[in-house]
């Protein structure tokens, strides 16, 4: 537009309307393409809802047709039955709760072992530095499929943990991660040191730095390793049934909540839409966990920066 | 077990003490010194997570390590013998005869070839769509992480459904459609892994969207406003500003992207099962350690899988941060 | 004060380690401190399902009528799943630790390698002639000529047929029994006027090759073909596994598919849909369709005989308890518990918990004749074959799947089937050969 021109308002507002036409359009293409790549990734769980409100008949009859996705609409007082089968027959609260134990002390270990160890290696000086920067990389690497025997004789054997203390040796190990450690050692490498030496000044100790000052500025870091944490202790069961004992009857059953569902999949006589409403119910908490704390892991990951 | 594992502990101590020794023999040199309490709180403040590292990461991997060279065989686990590098020769013999782990070792290359792209790709388009301040985006970020949260077994067991050779199985039902005849997706060798590459970047891409979320955060607009004025279009912009801000995003991405690759195991166990067309590196040595009960033999593949890996990991990180 | 402070901080701690010591060390050896002999029995089931509870009602009833003889067995689950921390692996550790249990439950096809890795005990002499006698020859844990166990219960598997479906298509099967079992031919033109008359003939469960259940539904064909897996050491698979008899039995599956009878599209589900004529399936079924099935099937189903060939085999083989290594060298009280968990009271409590078929000839059933079940246990009795005894039998049943997937496959030339079968015998002797080097 040539800036000298005198132009009329009638112009201006029709020029305007046709931007915001444009944009209009430009949103509805947006959402259009939004919505539909998000059908392409919830489509899974979509089916898994609906299965989970059907009997056995209704999801084999649907099976194969569009009617797969549809939760049983025929049938709307039954259709939640599977969840009141898998809460009481099964019992799965009970799992559910271990569960939520282990993970929220497996988080609190995990920050504080592996935040102070970042933290050491990534403000501290000290004589033996780099053997442990090269062992945190190398141990990055190695796969760990194979160590699961060696690691079930540590616990046993070395250890010798058995009965209760078992859930000592499903705790420990997940508290250790060197992955997490590296994130908060690039995490922590971002935190200006104008911080920690304001605190010495004021004469405050090492560790006193690191509980008072770096662990409340990391809370995206936190955010993000405590999530991950959670997802882990909640999806693992190869472990914990290699590991915990068997409950004496009556006894409240050691097992995290994964191990529950493996269990309910091998019932005899369970239907599809029962072993679906249990798969459900394990993704919520996930779920709600996420979403709660998307904000912060996007943080988390930016501030690490992420150098390898 | 308690004797072996003292042995390795003293060797730690001592490669420890050899390093700290040098680094102050450095220090000396540079007329630098380490301060003890400072060191003393170091050490305390790094303990439980050695301690921790060392029982459940370090010495799991070094009796793997140690097992790669013995005959365990995991039904008489008194009974193991020091066979020296036997399993090896075994594994060579194997491919040679083109059994189980040259298929095995083929399909695993395969499969990473078609999934870092595709899953990096994926989640750097889908990163790029969501970063924006619209209303809704929140919504789609949930949904586009959603495979994430589910895992991998139960993804599996959902493609199975989907990919199912029968006429009403999800996929042929939909192809069928548009007049194209059910496949038996995960039989036909053609298609078989090619499946598997698309379910597994599609469950995986949602993770890496977020880590590429967070690396376009800190791309500061500015650039993106200069190169408007020098005239950059959209693509150029993309090439120009966006791919060299995420410089190190993608490093990371790439690394450990391609390291999960190499271990993928879950999708043919869960889907297929134990066939030639695959079978990949982490199912063969599951495979012959848990069912077969070779627990020495995929020790030694393990080791083998993590020389590799590791050799190709680092000459990665060479080239990619070369510039 | 502080110093106070630490010193009952030590004494508690000691303490509290010396008490959990002392309580790990409450029964030394298997003696306990009534002068109890314990035996230990590990079984492969969770205690929340009917077979467990039926477990530990055995062993609380063994444990009453014990008492004066001052035996008591205590009985530990361990629910078994497959691979890396399963059922397996609580042995072979328990074993290393020497606490294996003096009974474990273990599944069939595994007693000769747990017998060859000393595992399991030598029991022939523990149990007389008579009780020998009333199990089923090919369903006693036998290796080597020796006995490692006694099976807990069997099984059975045949054809599932829609009556329904069949008299629509006008085919009368009522003349084939297990007294008189149809042939490979027979079988074939049945299958062949489902097709005409445009039904989907029979499900195989072939879109399911990947564990146990395919080799136990199919590998009866080889032996009914005239042919067989192995030589009885368990160490040659060549010339046995691909012999020219087998291969027939290979071949007759291979024409199911050709034919177009079965593949890997008619599942299961399309049986209990009513939607295919025929199902073969395990014993297992049974329970399955009268507890999800009645909508679509009703009681318009029966069970029809494994075909013959050159002669009659049907699956069988189940889990079996058997008195381990362990170390206690007075295997006296373990026999009792053995013997009782396998008697014929057992057999029926256990059974009837669990819906398979007694493994004790003794154990008298009221199914109607020509009932399901009643065929199942008819067929057992005169034609069951156990699978083949060999250490090396997990590599045998991931090879047979081999096979067994590339005759699901529509697509494989016979030529490639037969090299499909010379490479899984390969396998099979390889695997032979190297555990025996083992030693």
């Amino acid at each position: 537009m040539k800036l000298n021109t005198v132009v009329s308002d009638e112009y201006v507002f029709l020029h305007k309307k046709r931007l915001k036409g444009k944009r209009i359009a430009k949103d509805v293409v947006y959402y259009v393409c939004g919505i539909v790549l998000s059908l392409l990734f919830l489509f899974p769980l979509i089916y898994m809802l609906a299965a989970s409100t059907k009997s056995e008949s209704a999801y084999v009859s649907d099976a194969g047709s569009m009617a797969m996705f549809l939760p049983d609409f025929a049938h709307l007082g039954t259709m939640f039955d599977n969840y009141g089968k898998v809460f009481t027959d099964y019992g799965i609260w009970r799992y559910a709760l271990n569960s939520f134990l282990y993970a929220a002390i497996v988080i609190v270990l995990n920050v504080l072992i592996n935040g102070l160890a970042g933290y050491v290696m990534a403000k501290l000086r000290f004589p033996g530095k780099r053997l442990l920067s090269f062992l945190i990389i190398f141990l990055i690497v190695v796969p760990v499929e194979t160590s699961i025997i060696p690691l079930y004789e540590i616990v046993s054997e070395l250890l010798g943990l058995s009965g209760v203390m078992t859930v000592a040796g499903v705790i420990l190990p997940a508290a250790i991660s060197i992955f997490n450690i590296f994130l908060f050692i690039q995490f922590f490498e971002g935190i200006p040191k104008e911080y920690e030496e304001a605190a010495r000044i004021d004469g405050a100790s090492t560790i006193g730095i690191f509980f008072k000052i770096i662990l409340p500025l990391s809370k995206p870091i936190i955010a993000t390793v405590a999530v991950f944490c959670f997802i882990g202790v909640w999806n693992d069961y190869i472990w914990p049934m290699m590991i915990l004992p068997y409950p004496e009857p009556g006894e409240w059953p050691l097992y995290p909540i994964q191990n529950a569902i493996n269990t309910i999949q091998n019932i005899p006589g369970v239907t599809t839409g029962e072993k679906m409403a249990s798969l459900i119910v394990t993704s919520i908490p996930i779920f709600i966990v996420y979403v709660a704390a998307q904000k912060y892991i996007v943080q988390g990951f930016g501030s690490a920066g992420l150098k390898m | 077990m308690l004797t072996t594992t003292i042995i390795i502990l003293a060797v730690f101590v001592a490669a420890f003490a050899a390093f700290v020794v040098w680094d102050l023999v450095k220090a000396k040199k540079h007329r630098e010194r380490f301060r003890v309490k400072s060191t003393a709180t170091a050490y305390l403040m790094l303990l439980p997570a050695v301690v921790l590292a060392f029982l459940f990461i370090l010495l799991p991997i070094l009796y793997s390590l140690g097992y790669a060279f013995t005959d365990y065989y995991s039904l008489t686990p008194d009974d193991i013998n020091f066979i020296g590098f036997d399993n090896f020769a075994d594994a060579f013999k194997e491919i040679g005869n083109k059994g189980m782990l040259y298929h095995a070792i083929i399909n695993t290359l395969i499969f990473v070839v078609g999934v870092v792209p595709l899953q990096i790709g994926l989640a750097l388009g889908l990163a790029l769509f969501v970063n924006r301040k619209k209303r809704g985006v929140k919504i789609f970020k949930v949904c586009f992480f959603a495979p994430v949260v589910i895992s991998l077994s139960v993804t599996a067991f959902l493609w199975l459904e989907i990919l199912s050779p029968a006429e009403t199985g999800l996929l042929n039902s939909l192809l069928g459609i548009f007049g194209i005849k059910s496949h038996d997706w995960l039989r036909d060798p053609s298609t078989a892994m090619l499946c598997i590459i698309i379910l597994s970047a599609w469950q995986g891409c949602g993770y890496q969207m977020l880590i590429f979320l967070s690396g376009l955060t800190n791309i500061r607009s500015e650039l993106y406003e200069a190169a408007s004025l020098d005239g950059a279009g959209v693509w150029s912009k993309f090439i120009h500003v966006t791919l060299p801000g995420l410089r190190s995003t993608l490093v990371f991405v790439i690394i450990t992207v391609f390291i999960g690759a190499c271990r993928v195991m879950i999708q043919p166990m869960i889907m297929v099962g134990y066939q030639e067309h695959v079978v990949t590196l982490s199912y063969y040595m599951y495979q012959q350690g848990y069912s077969f009960r070779w627990v020495g033999y995929s020790s030694s593949i393990a080791l083998l899988m993590t020389i590799v890996i590791g050799t190709i990991t680092l000459v990665q990180r060479r080239l990619l941060r070369g510039k | 004060m502080n110093k106070l402070v630490k010193a009952l901080a030590a004494v508690t701690l000691g303490s509290i380690v010396v008490c959990g010591a002392a309580a790990c060390n409450k029964d030394t050896g298997n003696v306990d401190k009534e002068g109890n002999t314990i035996v230990k029995i590990l079984v492969h089931v969770d205690e929340n399902t009917p077979e467990g509870q039926a477990y530990k009602k055995r062993v609380d009833a063994f444990n009453t009528s014990y008492r004066d003889r001052k035996i008591k067995a205590s009985i530990s689950f361990k629910a078994r799943s497959s691979g890396a921390g399963g059922y397996e692996d609580t042995i072979t550790q328990k074993f290393k630790k020497g606490t294996l249990d003096d009974i474990i439950a273990f599944d069939s096809p595994n007693c000769a390698a747990y017998a060859n890795s000393k595992i399991l005990y030598d029991s022939t002499d523990l149990v007389d002639a008579a009780t020998k006698a009333d199990f089923y020859e090919s369903s006693l844990n036998v290796y080597e000529n020796k006995l490692y166990g006694l099976p807990i219960q069997e099984s059975s598997a045949g054809f599932y047929y829609n009556k329904r479906i069949f008299n629509e298509a006008g085919i009368d099967v009522s003349g084939y029994t297990v007294e008189n079992p149809w042939t490979f031919e027979q079988f074939n033109s049945v299958c062949q006027q489902l097709k005409d008359a445009g039904k989907k003939p029979l499900s195989m469960q072939l879109d399911n090759i990947k564990d146990e259940t395919a080799t136990y539904l199919l590998y009866p064909f080889v032996y009914a073909a005239g042919g067989s897996f192995n030589d009885s050491t368990g160490y040659t698979a060549k010339g046995y596994f691909d012999s020219e008899a087998s291969k027939k039995g290979y071949e007759f599956l291979y024409n199911l598919v050709q034919k177009g009878y079965t593949d890997s599209t008619i599942k299961d589900s399309d049986f209990f849909a009513g939607n295919a004529g025929m199902l073969l399936s395990s014993g297992w079924t049974i329970p399955d369709i009268e507890i999800k099935y009645q909508a679509n099937l009703g009681n318009d189903w029966g069970i029809l005989p494994y075909p013959k060939g050159a002669t009659t085999a049907s699956a069988m083989g189940s889990w079996s308890f058997g008195i381990t290594n362990n170390g206690v060298k007075d295997k006296s009280a373990a026999k009792e518990l053995l013997l009782w968990m396998t008697s014929p009271e057992s057999s029926k409590i256990i059974t009837d918990a669990t819906g398979m078929i007694p493994a004790r000839k003794s154990v008298t059933t009221n199914y109607e004749a020509g009932s399901p079940r009643d065929v199942l246990m008819k067929q057992l009795a005169s034609s069951g074959k156990a699978r083949p005894a060999t250490p090396a039998y997990p590599t045998f049943t991931a090879s047979f799947c081999n096979v067994a997937y590339a005759i699901a496959d529509k697509n494989t030339k016979l030529a490639d089937l037969n090299s499909k079968i010379a490479t899984a015998a390969d396998s099979v002797q390889a695997e032979m050969d190297r555990i025996k080097n083992r030693h």
